[in-house]
């Protein structure tokens, strides 16, 4: 019997997939499995668009389609989450699955909270993540400090803080990505300060750290975060999609280390980003004047899902249109989002003008989460005095 | 359930940001980033953000339409087609060589550009084919070409963020252009140093480190000042003077008399002198400028000052330099590039060229090709019964755009015949015999190539409405009525490989290169070429190889403010909103940002006139009147007036003056004399 919590390596069964997927294809087994045997009508993940840099969400529906879908694209900054809502109708029709990271996770769960997703008709996949890259400026970046044409890597990964490309001559060169970062490259600013490495709010989290000695790079790691995750794992292995084992103490113990030293780093770069008193003030001010009111920020987040929405409406006008530049649009959607910002940074993507907008809503709920706690403190304390 | 992302290039404007469509059982549902784009990296303005929401609106043209007893008939392909065919040909064998002219919009694609030139010139042996960008950048091509031999921009948008120095002027860049913008705020946020000439405080004018604000059309004095104390103060650049330019001392001459012009352009010598300082001092500093320079009767000379001033201190040919005009429409560079030309064939191509001439007769298996020059946009309008008796008009809405829209209405209906293809009946479209229903960019495959000169795909994602087929596909159909040859055309892609075919610049560009996402930058001529990013490096592109300065005086504008009319009114673009409106007023987002339009009026002149914010107000010029809504803000100096031009219910060009540049026939859209009234409330 699976049961939440538990861990394991998993590899394909099927040898071609094995050799084809990322660590053992065990995902893209999971997903055929899911697929053929009709748990799930289709399956929403990233497939390779233009080349290693270009992420396309992309729903699949024939398993026998199933490897066109990519292994993680660490330069294509794409979360599902957004698109289950907003084209697929929040799942509400038809079984999914759905492959994503962290904050997509966290943002399908704020989602789900909001009814405006199906957590019935889902099943959720996660994949471990370390921070994802702006395709553009990587390419820069591995201009400039790799010294190759971006256009010959084949493949990029970040292993023990290094982030690693391969040419497709086979060359592998990395840097720390402590040092890329200092120097104004690196991760996007809300991949540093991430909190969510591993999805444990998914059904099953995979991922390649822990997978060390004779497995590595030949299976995937797998904890299993709900009991439909364990239901799907075993169910699959019984179905021979998939091949399991326990994983080496030491690995658990590695992957452990990965992620304490991960969530250590976003707390740093969180203190280094967030602002307060004045200064923040002034400096958000500062940066709203620039704002077109495009609306690229509100339609990017995955936790807008009013249907709606106060900064559209007509009636009533929340927000004065035609007129700009104006704060008001996002102190609105601080506002409204109250603690829901999951720092997935799709609105400092989006955004035209340049304001680092994920920080501003990352720290403005970070804040507010405070704030609930705070009152579920009062309210308890309350309830303990009138007894 | 079935959805898809297709990569494709944004219809608005002429930066050409990358975008996603997003298609769900063959219907649209919305536009998402592409970030892999290297224009703007997913990031996208309001515009580009709801491209989506009107293709798909219930006002779209759908069938062929033929007028009879003054209401429009559906009928089917072959009806309009052969009626169009029959009628072209009779009209134009019964009034000589140029009595059928064609007018080409810059929103439809390359390969439709050049169908359309070919098919005047091939079928017509005319040269009666003009595009819109004579009334936005004429002006740079006439100017640049002059001054620097190529009339496109000579870096690109990015290049920007190499710059030490940015000088703009006559440009509202975060409102018209937000993504060219956001190249020129991350410069600036990187230290460069943003010099904004406008007369109105702009939002762009906003982000500026240092603001000049200049009396409306006194550029050239404003110009010719800066170049007279960077020459003064010893800060031009004599290496680059002696080795690369020449007309030098004729420059200098002309300048000398602009030490003082204050009383001109209303810019205190100090400011001049500081501004000239910063942009020649720098190590690298690049123009970025708009409309607001070319859209007068001036502009070529603007546009040649502005050259003047880059070479005069060695802005030219590399990186985080150059002069950029930012074009206006998506495919503006691509149309003048493509031929759409009265002059000129594909690649600036000159028609009175003899070997040109011969070089196309024999390409497109014709004879007798003309050599002169063909009438202009605005000149086949006033030509309207004269000489031209019949007109084919591809997604242009002239009563809205073109000045004077009384004299447009009453030119184009003295036409015995005229063809309109467009995507939405427009206030033009109702003066036309026939209407034939256009696909829209989302419907259709092609290339447009941007202000940059990058050229980039843009593909079909869900099928045109009804009957309605892209633009390409009705030239090829209508070729084939008439008989031509050279049109044996199944795809877009024949059309760009019969293009490239007789087009230098664009020969090294295919389809299949231009599946990555850089795409391909014009010069390219070969297949091996990587394009070209940054142009004049080493020799300009005149014959002589030199850059050419031109001593040029300050002239004033065709009509001045007097008593009767005493504002001056300048007109422009909102951030929400795209030229005529067809397109951005069918979108909801848009139209709830901007329902209507307004007239922009200083806090002093609304005192005097007792104008409230919001009140409902009269404009008149000599040419009619139109009422919009008063906005007062301090951002506009006293006695000028700001309009935009995309509301048909205030009508800007109502007021617009036809007066012409001589030099590229640009109408003076940015400057005319009004008069200013409290209207009732009600429209009467």
């Amino acid at each position: 019997m699976v049961k939440v919590g538990d861990m394991f390596y998993a590899q394909a069964a099927d040898i071609a997939i094995q050799q084809k997927g990322e660590c053992g294809g065990a995902v893209t087994a999971t997903l055929k499995y899911l697929l053929e045997n009709k748990v799930v009508e289709g399956v929403l993940a990233m497939k390779r668009g233009a080349d290693i840099y270009d992420g396309v969400p992309t729903l699949i529906t024939d398993p026998a389609r199933i490897t066109e879908l990519s292994g993680s694209l660490h330069c294509a900054p794409v979360i599902q989450s957004n698109v289950l809502f907003k084209y697929l109708y929040g799942a509400q029709d038809m079984k999914l699955a759905v492959v994503g990271v962290g904050c997509d996770a966290l943002a399908m769960q704020v989602q789900i909270r909001k009814e405006a997703l199906s957590a019935n008709n889902l099943v959720r996949i996660g994949l471990n993540c370390g921070g994802t890259f702006p395709p553009m400026q990587a390419q820069e970046m591995i201009q400039k400090f790799y010294e190759t044409d971006p256009m010959d890597v084949v493949k990029c990964e970040i292993v023990k803080g290094n982030f690693i490309i391969e040419t497709k001559d086979h060359e592998r060169k990395e840097f720390k990505i402590d040092d890329l970062e200092e120097q104004g490259y690196g991760r996007r600013a809300n991949c540093r300060r991430c909190e969510e490495k591993i999805p444990r709010t998914m059904d099953l989290a995979f991922g390649n750290w822990g997978v060390i000695g004779p497995d590595a790079g030949k299976a995937a790691f797998v904890e299993v975060c709900s009991t439909a995750g364990a239901q799907l794992l075993e169910d699959a292995v019984k179905a021979g999609a998939l091949r399991t084992k326990d994983p080496t103490p030491k690995g658990v113990e590695v992957r452990a280390n990965i992620e304490k030293k991960m969530l250590k780093l976003g707390v740093k770069w969180q203190a280094r980003d967030f602002l307060s008193g004045k200064e923040r003030e002034e400096f958000w001010l500062e940066q709203f004047a620039k704002c077109i009111k495009c609306g690229g920020c509100w339609k990017a987040c995955p936790v807008c899902t009013c249907d709606d929405c106060k900064l559209e409406s007509r009636e009533p006008r929340w927000v004065e249109s035609g007129m700009l530049p104006s704060p008001k649009p996002q102190y609105t959607r601080a506002a409204h989002m109250a603690a829901d910002c999951v720092d997935c940074g799709q609105c400092e993507d989006a955004c035209p003008v340049e304001i680092p907008l994920s920080s501003f809503f990352h720290q403005s709920t970070k804040n507010t989460a405070k704030l609930l706690a705070r009152f579920d403190e009062i309210t308890a304390s309350r309830q303990r005095t009138s007894i | 359930m079935e959805i898809k992302f297709v990569p494709t290039t944004c219809p608005y404007c002429g930066v050409g940001c990358g975008l996603n469509l997003v298609v769900r059982d063959g219907e649209l549902v919305g536009v998402e980033p592409w970030k892999r784009t290297p224009v703007n990296e997913g990031k996208l303005c309001p515009k580009g953000l709801s491209c989506w929401e009107f293709v798909h609106d219930e006002n779209r043209l759908t069938n062929p339409l033929i007028k009879k007893d003054g209401a429009f008939v559906k009928a089917t392909w072959d009806e309009a087609l052969d009626l169009v065919a029959s009628r072209l040909k009779t009209i134009h064998e019964a009034n000589g060589q140029n009595s059928v002219a064609f007018q080409v919009s810059c929103r439809t694609t390359n390969e439709e550009c050049y169908e359309m030139q070919k098919l005047a010139r091939v079928g017509f042996k005319t040269n009666y084919v003009d595009n819109c960008a004579r009334i936005c950048h004429g002006p740079s091509v006439a100017g640049l070409s002059l001054s620097f031999g190529s009339g496109a921009a000579t870096n690109g948008f990015a290049d920007a963020l190499n710059a030490d120095c940015i000088f703009m002027i006559g440009s509202n860049a975060l409102e018209a252009h937000p993504l060219a913008a956001r190249r020129i705020i991350q410069a600036k946020e990187k230290g460069a140093h943003l010099i904004v000439c406008d007369p109105r405080y702009s939002m762009t004018a906003k982000q500026a480190d240092t603001y000049v604000r200049y009396k409306p059309s006194s550029q050239i004095a404003l110009l010719n000042s800066m170049m007279y104390w960077i020459i003064a103060q010893d800060l031009h650049d004599r290496d680059f003077i002696a080795n690369r330019t020449k007309g030098f001392e004729d420059l200098k001459a002309t300048v000398q008399k602009y030490a003082d012009v204050k009383a001109r352009t209303g810019v205190p010598t100090e400011l001049v002198k500081e501004v000239a300082r910063k942009y020649a001092t720098a190590k690298n500093a690049v123009i970025i400028y708009c409309l607001g320079i070319t859209e007068q009767t001036t502009g070529t000379h603007n546009v040649m000052s502005l050259g003047n001033l880059a070479m005069l201190t060695g802005n030219i040919g590399r990186p985080g330099v150059g002069v950029n005009p930012l074009r206006g429409q998506n495919n503006v560079q691509g149309a003048c590039d493509m031929g759409a030309y009265p002059n000129m064939y594909s690649g600036y191509q000159k028609c009175e060229v003899p070997q040109n001439r011969e070089k196309m007769e024999k390409a497109w298996g014709v004879e007798g090709l003309p050599a002169e020059y063909g009438l202009t946009l605005t000149e086949q309008i006033d030509a309207c019964g004269d000489e031209i008796k019949a007109m084919v008009i591809m997604g242009e809405n002239p009563m809205m755009s073109f000045p004077d829209s009384n004299h447009v209405r009453r030119q184009l209906e003295k036409l015995d015949f005229l063809v309109m293809l467009d995507i939405f009946p427009t206030e033009t479209t109702k003066l036309a015999d026939i209407v034939l229903p256009g696909a829209c960019f989302a419907e259709k495959d092609g290339t447009f190539t941007s202000g940059e000169r990058r050229v980039q795909r843009i593909r079909k994602a869900v099928n045109p409405p009804g009957e309605a087929k892209a633009d390409s596909e009705i030239l090829t159909d209508l070729a084939h009525k008439l008989g031509l040859d050279g049109f044996e055309f199944t795809s877009v892609e024949d059309v760009f490989d019969d293009m490239r075919k007789v087009t230098p610049s664009y020969a090294g560009i295919s389809y299949e290169r231009l599946e990555q996402p850089e795409a391909l930058i014009w010069p390219c001529p070969t297949v091996e070429h990587p394009g070209t990013p940054i142009l004049h490096t080493e020799r300009f592109a005149l014959p002589d190889g030199l850059g050419h300065f031109f001593g040029i005086e300050d002239r004033l504008p065709a009509e001045l403010p007097d008593a009767e009319y005493p504002f001056e009114l300048m007109t422009g673009r909102v951030l929400f909103h795209y030229h005529t409106g067809t397109m951005t007023r069918r979108s909801p987002t848009l139209d709830r940002e901007v329902p209507t339009g307004y007239v922009e009026i200083s806090v002093e002149d609304a005192k005097e006139h007792g104008i409230q914010q919001g009140d409902r107000v009269r404009l008149r010029s000599r040419r009619g009147e139109a009422e919009t809504l008063a906005r007062v803000t301090s951002d506009m100096p006293k006695g000028v007036l700001y309009m935009s031009f995309h509301f048909s219910e205030g009508p800007a060009n109502m007021l617009t003056n036809t007066a012409l540049d001589p030099m590229s026939k640009m109408p003076e859209l940015k400057y005319c004399a009004v008069a200013l009234e409290k209207a009732a409330l009600e429209k009467a």
